[in-house]
């Protein structure tokens, strides 16, 4: 599903990521972990195209992401849901215009639009949200709209960058499940994290960065 | 498409949701096209009295005093066959000194004074609308030059002068219009830069989640086009104001000074076209100004 040669990102004279060789299978979960500017969001950001490797090669679902042309990455990422960071919600748009835009890009009927939305947002835990504004939502609540958004037009990979970084233990475990159940559904899991609590939880498939480099696997 | 009522879904609630910087927006086109627009008033005006002079051309030719009076009436009949000539009349020097006299008062003695020559008979000739024309009437000018005409007048070198002028006018209309048209497509741009930074997040995330250049582009594009002809209706009740308040007061001197008929609004065709330069103007300024975000968002 995803495919990594030599591949190197740099910034001036600093590599973020250097010369990293991967290959993720369909349906696998992993976990990308190291220290902060180990390239872990890096790694993510070329995976969904907003950053271009500098050398390399990038497959992403048989598609080679490095050479894609600024008309061609939306098709990219339709097939990708990525949880950010900083969720990247919407502030003036409720929860649940957050959520089916994801559907709407695609041009989707309105009808099955919605209804796929309000069952997505009854999966991560929201029902009775839909009409909620994202700055009047709590941070985990925030962060299960963002997962809703991401998972809504069932992607084939998902990838989520520190997605419990912001939440307490019993939160983090909620967003881990419903991140495993995606995973259960076939879709190919990559997760940005340094919570190594949450890996030994759930344990998976561990790639460890340590500056720009890909140092160890387990 | 599907994605159709999305986007005018989006591009009314755009409207709706940044009313202030709209408003700016169609205050900006607004200005601009109220500037265009007068100078089209005030041209299509100034075209009007120049076609009006025109169509009033009268070519007076003053017979030698010698020319015997049934050879003037013979030279009459033999204009009044010409294609070009709509109406003419023979003017004795009786009646062209009776009709100075009606005009100018006490001028019985300085006539006197100067002799009975000073006012020969003429010829007055108008010319058909289809000749009015200045190289028409200088062509008509040429072909009746004869022994029997002292003197041929024709009133056009002025005439020609004033479209000279207005031709020189338009010109500087247009310079100045391509200036305006300039500087409003980089103040709309900009404009729309801050609507478009306003929703930078907006439109970044709906960037990451996978939607197109069309999609992304056309509600801002569809909201320039609203804005336009929104700036180009507040530009012509601009106009509507000043024929009304300033037009108006001018109406009679002018008619005094120049022999203008009633000023005139400009006509629907040209309403329409300052609606259409509204709207390209709103369309171009969004979508460079939405190009430029798309080309910088991740």
């Amino acid at each position: 599903m995803i495919r990594l040669y030599h591949v190197y990102k740099s910034y001036g004279t600093h590599d973020a990521i250097s010369d990293v060789n991967l290959h993720i299978q369909k349906g696998e979960f992993t976990y990308v972990t190291g220290p902060s500017g180990a390239g872990k969001t890096t790694l993510l950001k070329l995976l969904y195209g907003a950053e271009r490797p500098s050398a390399g090669k990038l497959l992403v679902g048989g598609v080679d992401a490095s050479r894609l042309s600024q008309s061609q990455l939306p098709f990219l990422r339709r097939n990708i849901g990525v949880v950010f960071q900083d969720f990247k919600l919407i502030p003036n748009r409720t929860v649940f215009d957050n959520v089916i835009l994801a559907l709407e890009v695609l041009g989707m009927d309105r009808n099955d639009s919605e209804r796929r939305t309000r069952a997505v947002l009854n999966t991560v835990g929201l029902r009775g949200k839909e009409d909620s504004w994202p700055l009047d939502l709590s941070g985990g609540e925030q962060q299960r709209v963002a997962m809703a958004r991401a998972i809504v037009n069932d992607p084939a990979i998902l990838l989520a960058d520190e997605p419990t970084g912001n939440l307490d233990g019993a939160m983090a475990v909620e967003v881990m499940e419903i991140l495993l159940a995606v995973n259960l559904r076939g879709t190919t899991v990559m997760i940005a994290t340094h919570d190594t609590g949450l890996m030994n939880r759930f344990p998976n498939r561990t790639l460890r960065f340590e500056a720009g480099r890909l140092v160890s696997e387990k | 498409m599907n994605a159709l009522p999305y986007i005018l879904r989006r591009t009314l609630a755009s409207l709706w949701e940044n009313l202030a910087l709209n408003g700016v927006v169609v205050g900006v086109i607004g200005a601009a096209l109220l500037v265009a627009g007068t100078y089209v008033q005030v041209m299509v005006n100034l075209d009007r009295i120049v076609e009006r002079w025109d169509r009033d051309v009268h070519i007076s030719t003053y017979f030698y005093t010698d020319v015997p009076v049934d050879r003037r009436f013979a030279v009459k009949d033999d204009l009044a066959r010409l294609p070009e000539v709509k109406r003419i009349l023979y003017v004795s020097e009786d009646e062209a000194r009776a009709y100075l006299e009606e005009r100018v008062p006490d001028v019985e003695p300085i006539l006197e004074e100067l002799g009975a020559e000073i006012l020969p008979a003429s010829l007055e000739i108008t010319l058909r609308d289809t000749y009015t024309r200045p190289s028409d009437i200088t062509r008509f000018v040429e072909k009746i030059q004869s022994t029997d005409f002292e003197n041929i007048d024709y009133g056009q070198e002025w005439v020609q002068r004033f479209n000279n002028f207005l031709s020189l006018l338009q010109m500087l209309g247009v310079a100045l219009g391509s200036l305006i048209a300039g500087a409003v497509i980089f103040l709309v741009a900009n404009t729309m830069h801050l609507v478009v930074y306003a929703r930078k997040a907006e439109l970044e995330t709906m960037k990451l989640v996978g939607a197109t250049w069309n999609f992304i582009s056309t509600p801002f594009v569809l909201e320039g086009a609203a804005l336009g002809a929104m700036g180009a209706g507040t530009a012509i009740l601009g106009m509507w104001g000043i024929h009304t308040v300033v037009f108006q007061r001018l109406q009679s001197y002018l008619q005094l000074a120049l022999g203008a008929d009633q000023l005139v609004f400009p006509p629907a065709p040209l309403l329409w076209g300052l609606v259409g330069a509204g709207v390209l103007l709103g369309v171009a300024g969004c979508w460079t100004s939405v190009r430029r975000f798309w080309r910088v968002a991740p």
